[in-house]
């Protein structure tokens, strides 16, 4: 089980978290401000926050004790809504940035899955909006991490891929087994993706962790 | 002639080889780190740009006199003075090219987009791989025109070596100085073709900084 118990005051933002959820995909919605991304970013150790976050049995913060573990050793996936790709390196050395030693076996699973084998000799600059976010995921996934982070992976998607890539997203998560926290204004993300739902509003989740737990009820697992 | 000429050149290439080494450090404290004395700091690595040369260089002087610590740890081990010698001249360089070294690399090291480092973050790195995978090939540019700069304002140093380096012929004897004592004592040709070769000089390493301010600093973009 993961919790997270998290506070955090950002310009007009009031963040105020507490949820638990398995190895499971959870979409997140809300409207713009509602303190979406603020949330990944708090997960991701990248904006400061409060309280607690266990994930994956291992504790990331616990401001009573004073401790928070660094960005750099919580092995997260992210996905900015923009791609965030080095541009100075084709698409293969930005999903393998910063790995030794790489698994390619399981390089080429996700290169597969997620139709980026096609483009991996280009530079971001040769790259669509849509390839470059499917590269940007395919990045992401590569480092097996142990909580991933997406912020509207699949708004530069077409319909037709935007399907295969849910169906993609949901067997690399299961092979990895890990917590999927999704951003997303697309309901059918929610639907067929997630077996939680959150619904933010000023920094709070309106569903409660009981109500989602109902909600979530999937009939599809 | 040539041997001022000589001299100046490998001043100006060991000052910047010199320089970029010690403003990599210098310039990542001051781009990225924000701590007491910062602004001390600061002002100590732009103080070459308005302290006159021979007051520079008289204290440089004083640095390297064979009474002071580490003039006579230099004699010590070289069973050389370093006053009056080419390594005294090159110490005086770097000190007085400082700013124009770290100054460019600060701020390209600044223009490095916030979420280039929070990716270099996610992918476990620290200081170390950052520097080597995303802040340094971000800021090819900016090292370019310190590296530039460096050697062009190296170039045209008079007060400094004159003080630290005294003018000793085929040693310590810069171009600069030659054409001085050339136009002293009237050798009019000989002066004005030394005259002509350094602001050629001048003139190619400027056309090198304005190029690369002119294209976008990062490769490939």
């Amino acid at each position: 089980m993961n919790h997270i118990r998290i506070t955090t005051k950002l310009g007009s933002l009031n963040l105020d978290v507490q949820a638990d959820f398995a190895h499971e995909v959870i979409v997140i919605s809300g409207e713009n401000g509602a303190g979406k991304t603020t949330l990944l970013r708090c997960l991701a150790g990248l904006e400061a926050c409060q309280g607690q976050l266990q994930i994956a049995g291992d504790v990331w913060l616990d401001s009573a004790a004073g401790f928070v573990k660094p960005t750099e050793q919580r092995n997260i996936g992210f996905v900015w809504s923009d791609a965030v790709l080095l541009p100075w390196l084709d698409a293969q050395a930005n999903i393998t940035l910063g790995v030794k030693d790489g698994d390619a076996a399981w390089f080429n699973q996700v290169c597969e899955a997620l139709e980026v084998s096609p483009l991996l000799k280009r530079k971001p600059a040769m790259l669509s909006t849509g390839e470059a976010q499917r590269v940007a995921l395919a990045r992401a996934l590569y480092i097996k991490p142990s909580l991933l982070l997406l912020d509207e992976p699949f708004s530069a998607q077409a319909p037709d891929i935007r399907l295969r890539l849910r169906q993609a997203l949901k067997d690399l998560q299961q092979t990895l087994d890990i917590p999927v926290l999704m951003v997303s204004h697309d309901a059918e993300d929610a639907k067929v993706l997630a077996q939680q739902h959150w619904r933010m509003r000023e920094g709070k989740l309106m569903n409660s962790v009981a109500s989602t737990k109902v909600f979530a009820t999937d009939a599809r697992r | 002639m040539l041997d001022a000429l000589i001299i100046s050149l490998q001043l100006a290439l060991t000052t910047t080889l010199l320089l970029l080494l010690i403003a990599l450090p210098l310039a990542y404290v001051l781009a990225f780190v924000s701590f007491k004395g910062r602004t001390v700091l600061e002002v100590i690595v732009a103080l070459p740009l308005v302290l006159p040369p021979t007051v520079l260089g008289y204290y440089v002087l004083l640095m390297i006199a064979p009474d002071s610590w580490l003039g006579s740890a230099w004699a010590s081990v070289f069973d050389s003075s370093l006053a009056f010698s080419f390594s005294g001249m090159v110490i005086a360089s770097v000190l007085y090219s400082l700013p124009f070294a770290v100054q460019p690399m600060q701020q390209a090291f600044r223009a490095v987009p916030k979420s280039w480092l929070e990716l270099g973050k996610t992918r476990g790195m620290s200081i170390k791989p950052m520097l080597r995978h995303i802040i340094l090939p971000a800021s090819k540019g900016g090292v370019l025109v310190a590296a530039a700069l460096s050697f062009a304002h190296t170039m045209g140093e008079f007060g400094v070596v004159l003080m630290v380096g005294g003018s000793i012929p085929g040693e310590t004897k810069v171009a600069s100085i030659a054409l001085f004592e050339l136009v002293e004592m009237q050798q009019q040709q000989e002066a004005a073709q030394l005259a002509l070769i350094l602001l050629a000089v001048s003139f190619v390493m400027l056309s090198v900084v304005y190029s690369i301010n002119r294209k976008p600093l990062v490769a490939g973009s």
